[in-house]
């Protein structure tokens, strides 16, 4: 065998292994080593078996991902989305919000809609947003008559935004994978990210209208007529803290004001500040959050160990080599190649999560890109609406499956999966878009910061 | 050997745990530099290095935390699906194949590493205040060895569910909200099924 074939065995042994349930990132170092060991052998340095620079690799490796200044930001994000998940945020803003847009046809789900997008954004963490809602928002709509499926999709969409939508953690961990500006990416993933989750409020609106049997009006007695002041008291104490938080991070980072880590330390200071505004910081909350922001960091960056480990190996046999050669060999057009790299990316999200999609698969396709001529920003903001889908198609639909968990016991996943089928055709469309005018990535971070 | 398992499980959590509060020194640190960079427009010459090493030692002391919580990502699809003798005999076996040579590698190359760096006193590139690095790449090594325990203790956990046919539990700890949310509805749903069936009980 040549050295390219054994990366192409190394990589198909290494997909075979994820499916017996492993935790991926020690195969990953294993592999690296084992492989790298065969690949960096020399028999003339040969003066004990240590002799190999493979560990010379693997150390240097662990280093840059230790001192990796962009992955920095990944754990004060989480431990901001942690202490705001605790700050008994969620109900003051459903209900506000509630009260605010009683007026607007299916009112109670564009409240759930809009507190969902806000949430998640500021959290980023798409288990905590969908059930904590659905504890809340999803009975409340039931109670109010609403259609099932329809409520469930609502809080399923609602709740996967704050993936796309910055601060969003996974596209800091995309940008360090790609190496490209995380300000730039943040930048390019506004304006589509506000355009799904517009695209979202035009469907939840649209279908309330058109079918009113779906979002019943709420009597007069469901929702006490308050007056203008009292709805913008609530709001203040409610809706804007949280937006002022998140706006003041974005702003500073695309801005240039500070860099992508010290936003985010700001952000965390500030989610800090909020909750102990809403007197709900207690020492318990605080210790879950920071052993939870602990466990979650060690996750997403000791894959990233195992994967640059695991990926310099590959690359020093030929195995990136070989794969483009392949593709460059099949003759596509850059249409092709980055709808067939998107459905490939759309099938790894069943039985992967976006961590490992991103981290592990990402990187194969981003050599290819220059061939293409696709930049790799555009490529990223375009994985990140495809991830969207990965948390709500059958049958990994994690979103689905916490509602499931928490709603009550009549309700079927069934109907769950109905209800978020049109949202998932409003990613579709949304990816389509964004396919036909790239200027929707690119005029954002053009205008900031010049071409 | 239930001993030795959660004498290792409480090691590695307690490791995490201790380390896991770099993210406030961080939170501070950081911010506290912004501050003084807007507002008194006199930067801190520490705050990125420090911010990096926080970063660096939270991630890798609590791997082995991380592991004791089942918390590393695998891919599940299939694994789920199988009876757990079996899930623990597969395990077993990856763990000698894949966990432990990959471990003892970082081990072994991170003294190595740690050493060189000791042996210079290696100091940051990026900031003038010379800020020592020998003890953050020290880190590597010993966060190496806290898995290489825990390892241990994984391998226990498999043979224990081979011979008793069931996982041996975990020690209480946080779980994220969702799956605490979760649980809390099973736990309510139960308890109205049994109150129901013990109504329905008395109306016979």
């Amino acid at each position: 065998m040549t050295d390219p074939q054994i990366a192409i065995f190394m990589l198909g042994a290494f997909i075979l292994i994820i499916l017996l349930g492993f935790p991926i990132c020690f195969t990953l170092v294993a592999m690296g080593v084992g492989f790298g060991y065969y690949a960096y052998y020399d028999p003339e340095r040969m003066h004990s078996i240590f002799d190999n620079r493979i560990f010379d690799l693997l150390v240097n490796q662990t280093y840059s991902v230790m001192a990796n200044d962009v992955l920095t930001a990944v754990p004060l994000f989480l431990f901001m989305g942690y202490i705001v998940e605790r700050a008994n945020i969620v109900d003051r803003l459903f209900f506000s919000l509630q009260i605010a847009a009683r007026r607007l046809p299916g009112s109670m789900a564009v409240a759930a809609m809009a507190t969902c997008a806000l949430f998640a954004t500021a959290t980023g963490i798409i288990g905590a947003v969908v059930t904590l809602m659905g504890l809340l928002a999803f009975p409340a709509m039931l109670r109010a008559r609403y259609d099932t499926s329809f409520a469930a999709g609502v809080i399923c969409a609602g709740g996967c935004l704050g993936i796309l939508i910055p601060p969003s953690i996974m596209l800091i961990v995309y940008a360090a994978t790609a190496g490209i500006s995380v300000v730039k990416l943040y930048a390019g993933a506004m304006i589509p990210g506000f355009m799904l989750a517009g695209l979202y409020m035009v469907y939840v609106v649209g279908r309330a209208t058109l079918n009113p049997k779906l979002a019943p009006k709420p009597s007069e007695e469901q929702v006490k007529d308050m007056t203008r002041g009292r709805v913008t008291v609530m709001l203040l104490t409610s809706f804007f803290p949280l937006a002022t938080l998140i706006l003041s991070v974005l702003g500073a980072i695309l801005f240039g004001l500070a860099t992508p880590s010290e936003a985010a330390a700001v952000g965390a200071l500030g989610g800090l500040l909020l909750a102990i505004l809403y007197r709900a910081l207690t020492w318990e909350r605080l210790k879950e959050s920071v052993y939870l922001t602990a466990r979650t960091s060690a996750m997403v960056c000791w894959l990233f160990v195992g994967s640059w480990t695991f990926a310099s190996v590959f690359s020093y046999l030929g195995g990136h080599d070989l794969i483009e050669e392949f593709v460059l060999g099949l003759q596509l057009s850059p249409v092709m190649f980055l709808i067939l790299a998107q459905i490939i990316i759309f099938l790894l999200g069943w039985p992967l999560e976006w961590s490992e999609i991103i981290i592990i698969f990402v990187p194969i396709f981003l050599p290819m890109l220059p061939h293409f001529n696709v930049d790799p920003l555009f490529f990223g903001i375009l994985v990140a609406l495809n991830l969207q889908t990965s948390f709500l198609t059958p049958p990994m639909a994690m979103a689905a499956y916490y509602l499931k968990g928490v709603a009550p016991p009549h309700v079927q996943l069934i109907e769950i999966f109905k209800g978020v089928m049109p949202f998932l055709s409003m990613v579709l469309i949304a990816m389509v878009l964004l396919y036909n005018f790239p200027g929707l990535a690119h005029w954002f971070p053009d205008y900031l910061y010049g071409k | 050997m239930d001993k030795l398992l959660f004498f290792v499980d409480r090691v590695s959590a307690w490791v995490g745990k201790a380390f896991a509060w770099c993210i406030l020194i961080m939170t501070f640190g950081v911010s506290y530099e912004v501050f003084v960079r807007y507002v008194l427009s006199s930067p801190t010459d520490w705050a990125f290095d420090l911010s990096y090493m926080m970063y660096g030692t939270l991630f890798m002391m609590a791997g082995a935390y991380t592991l004791s919580r089942d918390g590393h990502v695998r891919g599940d699809v299939l694994y789920r699906l199988w009876p757990k003798r079996l899930q623990a005999s597969i395990e077993l076996v990856l763990y000698f194949l894949f966990f432990f040579p990959g471990v003892s590698a970082l081990i072994y190359a991170g003294i190595d590493y740690a050493g060189e760096s000791w042996s210079y006193r290696e100091v940051s590139i990026f900031s003038p205040a010379g800020f020592p690095i020998y003890q953050f790449k020290t880190i590597m090594p010993i966060a190496a060895f806290f898995l290489f325990l825990q390892g241990i203790a994984q391998v226990i956990r498999c043979i224990i569910c081979i011979r008793t046919g069931d996982w041996p539990a975990r020690l209480h700890d946080v779980e994220e909200m969702e799956t605490a949310l979760v649980h809390q509805a099973e736990r309510e749903r139960e308890r109205e099924m049994q109150q129901a069936s013990m109504l329905g009980g008395e109306e016979k």
